[in-house]
């Protein structure tokens, strides 16, 4: 039985082998290197860890180290790397496949002779049903060129970019094509009437021609061709080296031209410094201009010199994105007035939260408290439900300046003027510490009903012989000791709600807005919400720029919460007990 | 040692295994709508002409975009994407689209459609509906909708004081730059200068005179007491569902739940603003783009060209899902539908939403600025001279 699961378990695992295998050969080879080189070590280390007695305890540690990898420093140094990119909207691709897309994609061609070159396709059936080998035949003022399957020349992991085959010139009822001999028949032939052509082990029959009714049967297998070899294929007529491709003519159909590719690569004098150099550049093979590059993009140049864009790539942009923040005017403009207003808010919402939290818990620590589950379960509700629910309650029903129940209801009743709450500065702001103290005193409740719970009952009785008050209890004995407890929490309560975007987000979307602004800055916007709001809400999404601020925002939090964490002694107070 | 080579011999066993195993080619298409069905059977029928399997994936509109803007660079994605054609200009600039060429039934399409769908001058989706905002009313209230704005403000008023407050003569989102957009562009204002080389984003009209006129005059629905500044889309909607309100400005997806909530609702175009001066709201087409990394291109459009494009095929979308078809003899088809005839003619009058990534910016702006006047904190000049500031701000870099 035992040696069953073993065999189980060793097929289990060389299945897992097998697909981090793959997985991180498929990672590099789409040039994911890094992620792909951890994936294969930490794969060589598990199965090291397996099957080296030595390394046994570590084991049960693996799992856990490479989740910490995974989930927190790939994502740091993802966002640290993407800091320094200009990675977003326009430039998502890499610069080799920018380049490759500009050279060999078959959009990027055009017509040289708006005279379609008449053609007709053969191939060799196998049951009746056509099959991928093919011979093509060209008819090109009045002679013929026959070319067959095209061999790819460019190629990018799997995927073919681009096919070349020099056309050879039929001269007589034998030709010879890639070392092979073939023979026509019936000769001499027209495209029409040709209907064989073989070699010595198979025969070639007609499979389509553009103007044969017959043959327009196996259109859809010619579409699957196209779609296969011809559609990336450039065949070059070998005395000119003019080049046929394929194309989609103005009445939908497919035929050949002579076409030529607009961006080519050649060498070009350039003026750089003063000195002239020779660079290898991309040149539009129409307006024999080079395109530009500039800031991780392509621009091609119209007649009158004006830029078109043309692709962009993921280019390393050094520390542009941290400098844009700190001297574009926009930005930092109203940096300072959101930066205030998100520590306030940080500020208060631990503050009333806490104070809330903790009145309760020590309402519901009175053991003589009838029904105590009963309040706790009720007040533990406001955690419970989902943010988007209650937010939008609180949004919509209660504080909406037109129908919701305070407006309409009653301040009306106490006779006070209807208060425009979410264009009111003040009043947005109050709102937002309303609603997020409601969210988050369940939290708090919680926590320190267990600090209330850890503090020994004989330190009361002991305060209470020597005539201590309960307000001389509670603050001389309680605070104190839970204070030690619950200190770290409420910094990382406070870290927390600095970043708090989805509640800000969805309560007033940072409105009201700021009266002259030049940026989308609005009185309740937090740090977080302003970046979202510059880096997503501008043109399209600017991921370099978004990581920078996201890396400031890091160092923000982490200072003050190191403040804090020094000020409060909360460390220390814990070390100091044991 | 002995363990060790077993495992090794079984992990290249199961890795040649899965090498061999083919990849078939396929089309996947994510769609969002009632279509599936219909572009299913469609899709059978082109694998028994291709044998190439089409595939549908219902994915929620929102989410068409999102995931495709992520999985389509790594050359994942669907082939084929049904959505909106203001996510054009992001997906082309990302170099995601694949231009589609001309094909024989064009002409077949509304010019808006297509202009819709064009950007730099090419063609990068095929439109196969149109949408726009126009006046929907409940019957039981106005018995012939108001064709001007202002006996728009005289029967909403009649209505207000006839119903002591408890019906609402007229209620729409009023600070939201899409359902104030007629006014604006129908006095002249526009986002962004339309010219033959496509739309100039240095050339912003939404503080010239017309524009400031037009939120003149929805400020004047404010201060007449029609609109409140706290009015928006969700209660609109919740209001007219109710039969609680008597005239709204709402799109045609809304008008589904108005016929189930039992609401006597008739359709009919924006009223003009003045005598000859028509309401010009933004127009949506909705389309089928072409993820231009999809190893399948060729059999891609020659699905989209064959299968989709036809009359029958847009007929059988429309039935599906009813909105404005965007081919002229499928429109003919239809006339009979009312719904369908009051919001062809507020479409007629639209322009195309534009396109170009740069319109992200200007929401935020305008709804700023909406917002600053309907509430009374700032003129109409000043609010939309500031939020032009902030739109060329923003789409400066």
């Amino acid at each position: 039985m035992i040696k069953v699961l073993k065999i189980f378990l060793l097929f289990l695992l060389a299945l897992f082998n097998a697909i981090f295998l793959l997985f991180g050969i498929y990672l590099i080879r789409n040039a994911y290197y890094e992620i792909g080189i951890v994936l294969l070590s930490a794969l060589i280390l598990i199965d090291f860890f397996i099957f080296n007695p030595k390394a046994y305890p570590y084991r049960y540690t693996i799992p856990a180290l490479i989740f910490l990898f995974l989930l927190v420093l790939y994502p740091i140094y993802f966002t640290i790397k993407t800091a320094f990119t200009n990675f977003g909207t326009g430039h998502i691709f890499t610069k080799e496949e920018a380049i490759e897309r500009l050279l060999y994609d078959p959009n990027y061609t055009y017509i040289l002779e708006e005279k379609p070159i008449k053609f007709k396709i053969f191939s060799v059936f196998k049951d009746q049903q056509p099959t991928d080998d093919f011979l093509i035949i060209f008819e090109i003022d009045k002679k013929y060129y026959v070319g067959g399957v095209p061999l790819p020349s460019k190629q990018r992991g799997r995927e073919i970019l681009l096919r070349e085959e020099r056309l050879v010139k039929i001269e007589d009822k034998n030709f010879k094509l890639n070392g092979r001999f073939f023979e026509i028949s019936p000769y001499p032939f027209n495209l029409s009437n040709i209907d064989l052509i073989s070699t010595s082990d198979k025969v070639y029959k007609s499979l389509y021609m553009l103007e044969d009714p017959e043959l327009e049967k196996n259109l859809s297998f010619f579409t699957l061709i196209i779609q296969k070899y011809l559609i990336q294929t450039e065949y070059i007529e070998g005395e000119t080296g003019k080049i046929l491709g394929v194309k989609v003519d103005n009445d939908g159909r497919w035929k050949f031209f002579f076409i030529d590719r607009l961006y080519r690569l050649s060498y070009e004098d350039i003026r750089e410094d003063g000195k002239i150099k020779t660079k290898l550049v991309i040149v539009n093979t129409k307006t024999k201009k080079p395109i530009i590059e500039e800031k991780g993009s392509f621009f091609d140049q119209d007649e009158k010199g004006n830029k078109i864009f043309l692709i962009g790539y993921t280019a390393f942009i050094g520390f542009e994105n941290f400098s844009r923040i700190l001297t574009d005017e926009q930005i930092s403009g109203p940096f300072f007035r959101v930066f205030l207003w998100t520590v306030l808010w940080s500020l208060f919402t631990v503050l009333f939260s806490f104070s809330v939290g903790l009145s309760f818990a020590l309402i519901l620590n009175n053991k003589k408290l009838k029904f105590r589950n009963i309040y706790r379960t009720l007040l533990i509700i406001p955690w419970a439900i989902p943010y988007f629910i209650s937010v939008l309650t609180w949004r919509n029903g209660i504080f909406n300046e037109t129908y919701g129940i305070l407006n309409k209801i009653i301040l009306p009743f106490l006779g006070i003027e209807p208060i425009k709450w979410f264009n009111d500065p003040f009043w947005a702001k109050v709102i937002c510490l309303t609603v997020n103290t409601w969210l988050t005193f369940p939290y708090m409740m919680t926590v320190s009903l267990g600090a209330l719970q850890g503090i020994p009952d004989e330190l009361y009785e002991v305060a209470a012989i020597d005539g201590a008050g309960k307000w001389n209890r509670f603050w001389y004995i309680t605070f104190p000791l839970l204070l030690t407890v619950v200190a770290p929490l409420l910094i990382s309560s406070f870290a927390y709600t600095f970043n708090n975007f989805t509640l800000i987000y969805l309560l007033t979307a940072g409105g009201p807005p700021m009266v002259g602004a030049t940026t989308p800055a609005g009185h309740t916007d937090i740090l977080i919400s302003y970046v979202y709001k510059l880096a997503f809400e501008g043109r399209g999404q600017e991921f370099g720029f978004a990581s920078a601020i996201a890396i400031l925002i890091f160092f923000l939090v982490a200072g003050i919460s190191l403040i804090n964490f020094k000020l409060s002694g909360a460390f220390e107070e814990i070390r100091g007990e044991q | 040692m002995r363990r060790g080579l077993i495992i090794l011999a079984l992990t290249l066993s199961l890795i040649v295994f899965s090498l061999t195993s083919a990849q078939a080619t396929k089309i996947t298409i994510w769609c969002s709508e009632k279509q599936v069905d219909i572009l299913q059977r469609l899709g059978e029928e082109f694998k028994a002409k291709y044998g190439v399997a089409v595939e549908v994936q219902y994915v929620e509109f929102g989410s068409i975009k999102p995931n495709f803007l992520t999985a389509a660079p790594q050359g994942k994605g669907a082939d084929i994407i049904v959505g909106a054609h203001d996510w054009v200009g992001e997906l082309v600039v990302n170099g995601l689209l694949e231009p589609i060429p001309e094909f024989k039934d064009i002409k077949q399409f509304y010019e808006t459609s297509l202009k819709a769908f064009s950007y730099g001058g090419k063609l990068y989706g095929l439109p196969y509906a149109m949408e726009a905002i126009a006046l929907i009313y409940n019957k039981d209230y106005v018995k012939t909708p108001p064709l001007t704005m202002e006996s728009l403000i005289t029967t909403a008023k009649r209505i207000n004081t006839a119903y002591k407050g408890k019906v609402k003569g007229f209620v729409t989102s009023a600070a939201e730059f899409y359902y104030v957009a007629p006014v604006i562009f129908g006095y002249g204002g526009y986002v962004f200068k339309d010219t033959p080389a496509g739309l100039d984003v240095s050339d912003i009209g939404l503080a010239n005179p017309g524009a400031v006129k037009g939120v003149k005059l929805w400020k004047r629905l404010v201060d007449e007491g029609l609109l409140s500044p706290g009015d928006n889309y969700q209660i609109m909607d919740s209001l007219f569902k109710e039969g609680k309100a008597a005239m709204i400005i709402n799109g045609p997806w809304a008008v589904k739940a108005y016929k189930d909530a039992g609401v006597n609702y008739g359709v009919s175009v924006i009223p003009n603003l003045e005598a000859k001066v028509p309401a010009k709201p933004f127009v949506g087409v909705q389309g089928f783009m072409v993820n231009s990394k999809s190893p399948n291109k060729v059999l891609v459009r020659e699905f989209l060209i064959s299968f989709i494009s036809t009359k029958d095929t847009m007929y059988k979308i429309y039935l599906a899902d009813p909105r404005i078809p965007s081919r002229k003899d499928v429109l003919a088809l239809v006339k009979d539908n009312p719904d369908i005839v009051g919001f062809t003619k507020s479409a007629s009058n639209g322009i195309p939403m534009p396109n170009v990534p740069e319109m992200a910016a200007v929401w935020g702006a305008m709804n700023d600025a909406l917002n600053l006047v309907v509430n009374g904190k700032a003129t109409p000049e000043d609010a939309l001279n500031n939020a032009v500031k902030t739109i060329k701000a923003q789409i400066k870099k």
